[in-house]
């Protein structure tokens, strides 16, 4: 019984333990391999309510926020065989689907990125081969990492990722000077890097 | 290409955030096209944004059920949208660069700032306050002392310079702030040519610089 009521009051974590990474990154190569619609709609349930809680956050209205979320995963599905699950994790992708989608329709502008073809990673000859391939980082390891950040390293993160802040706007916001904004978010970056085990 | 110089973690925190400008973006990217070093360090920012974005608590959708979802996606065209790509790389430069220089970095409509300096303002890239331009500096010539209001970034496509940093050259990205008071003088026996993305308007140090400023435009 006390079970049981203890699961109704937190549904989502619940539910967050009920979603392994390797289930996500089932779903989304069926999407892309086989128009899989049953796992289309696991990956509905499981991340559309994230990146509307994201959008929110970028400052989009509760209306707005469904609609980007929807349009989110509209691209997900149209766009699930670029996903390539030995460089990224599902989160880290779809991430930057819906990234790139705010950037786009709520800032009007457009965000440059590189994408890594093979033709880049041939190019890539010469450089050391731990840096040649880009390969898909432990989550797992990843997340207990970002937990043992210090609050005032996370918080400065948080305001980029999830307002869109930039340094100087964050200078402002939390009334610090803008170099503590860059090292703290450097002590963060190299905290995570270590412990990823990087030879940097 | 050997690349000694590359842009601050802060910088690559802040470009998988999202919360860079445009033009910070787009030179960034063409590092990044020869950089694997930063692709790597950018694949780690991003997982981050994905951890973060997974951990986020939800938000119900206003709909329930996936009725909605597959009417949306019906309603779009069921093409599989390409890969973007990037055109190939032309005498050095980035391809990225490509739809933003008609006609090659030879044929585009340098205008001259002050002796021995030419620009090319890459329009239509959103900026804040600041700008995207090429600069091409002829051999021996120095920039007037100055430091940035917001960030600079630079990146060398041809030739090469050195400032109080180091020497910089294809490749390399100096990634500068207002902490920076720097003097680039360009070096070697080719001009140097370079993509400089600001935030905010440069700051220039001496009284003639000053004066300069409103003719410059930077």
């Amino acid at each position: 019984m006390l079970m049981l009521a203890v699961t109704n009051l937190f549904p989502e974590s619940e539910e967050k333990v009920g979603v392994s990474v390797t289930e996500t990154v089932d779903w989304l190569v069926s999407v892309a391999e086989k128009r899989d619609r049953y796992a289309f709609e696991r990956l509905y349930d499981h991340f559309a309510p994230r990146i509307k809680s994201y959008m929110i956050r970028q400052g989009a209205d509760e209306a707005s926020a469904d609609d980007l979320a929807q349009e989110t995963m509209v691209q997900i599905w149209r766009k699930a065989h670029h996903y390539d699950p030995q460089k990224a994790a599902v989160t880290t992708w779809i991430f930057r689907v819906a990234r790139n989608l705010q950037i786009d329709r709520l800032r009007k502008h457009r965000l440059h990125e590189v994408e890594l073809t093979a033709e880049a990673e041939h190019k890539d000859q010469g450089y050391g081969s731990h840096e040649r391939f880009e390969k898909r980082p432990d989550e797992d390891k990843l997340r207990s990492l970002i937990g043992g950040l210090p609050e005032e390293q996370m918080e400065v993160v948080r305001l980029a990722f999830f307002e869109g802040l930039s340094h100087s706007e964050v200078s402002c916001r939390l009334s610090i000077p803008i170099g503590t904004v860059k090292s703290r978010m450097r002590l963060a970056f190299d905290k995570l890097r270590m412990g990823m085990g990087e030879e940097i | 290409m050997m690349i000694n110089h590359h842009p601050d973690d802060a910088t690559i925190l802040a470009y998988a955030a999202g919360s860079v400008t445009e033009g910070f973006s787009l030179v960034l990217a063409a590092h990044m096209e020869n950089c694997p070093h930063c692709r790597r360090r950018m694949a780690e920012a991003n997982a981050l944004g994905g951890e973060l974005l997974s951990e986020l608590q939800p938000v119900a959708m206003s709909v329930n059920g996936t009725e909605d979802i597959w009417s949306r996606i019906d309603k779009a065209s069921d093409a599989e949208i390409p890969e973007p790509t990037i055109p190939e790389s032309v005498d050095g430069v980035p391809g990225i660069l490509t739809p933003y220089l008609p006609g090659g970095i030879d044929q585009l409509p340098w205008r001259s700032l002050m002796p021995g300096i030419r620009q090319y303002v890459l329009n239509g890239v959103e900026s804040g306050r600041g700008s995207v331009r090429l600069l091409s500096i002829a051999p021996g010539t120095t920039i007037p002392h100055h430091t940035h209001l917001g960030s600079e970034l630079t990146l060398v496509l041809k030739g090469a310079y050195t400032d109080e940093i180091g020497r910089f050259q294809s490749g390399d990205l100096a990634d500068l702030d207002d902490t920076v008071d720097h003097q680039p003088v360009v070096v070697d026996n080719e001009p140097c040519i370079c993509l400089i993305a600001t935030d905010d308007r440069l700051r220039f140090s001496g009284v003639f610089s000053r004066m300069l400023q409103p003719l410059i435009g930077i």
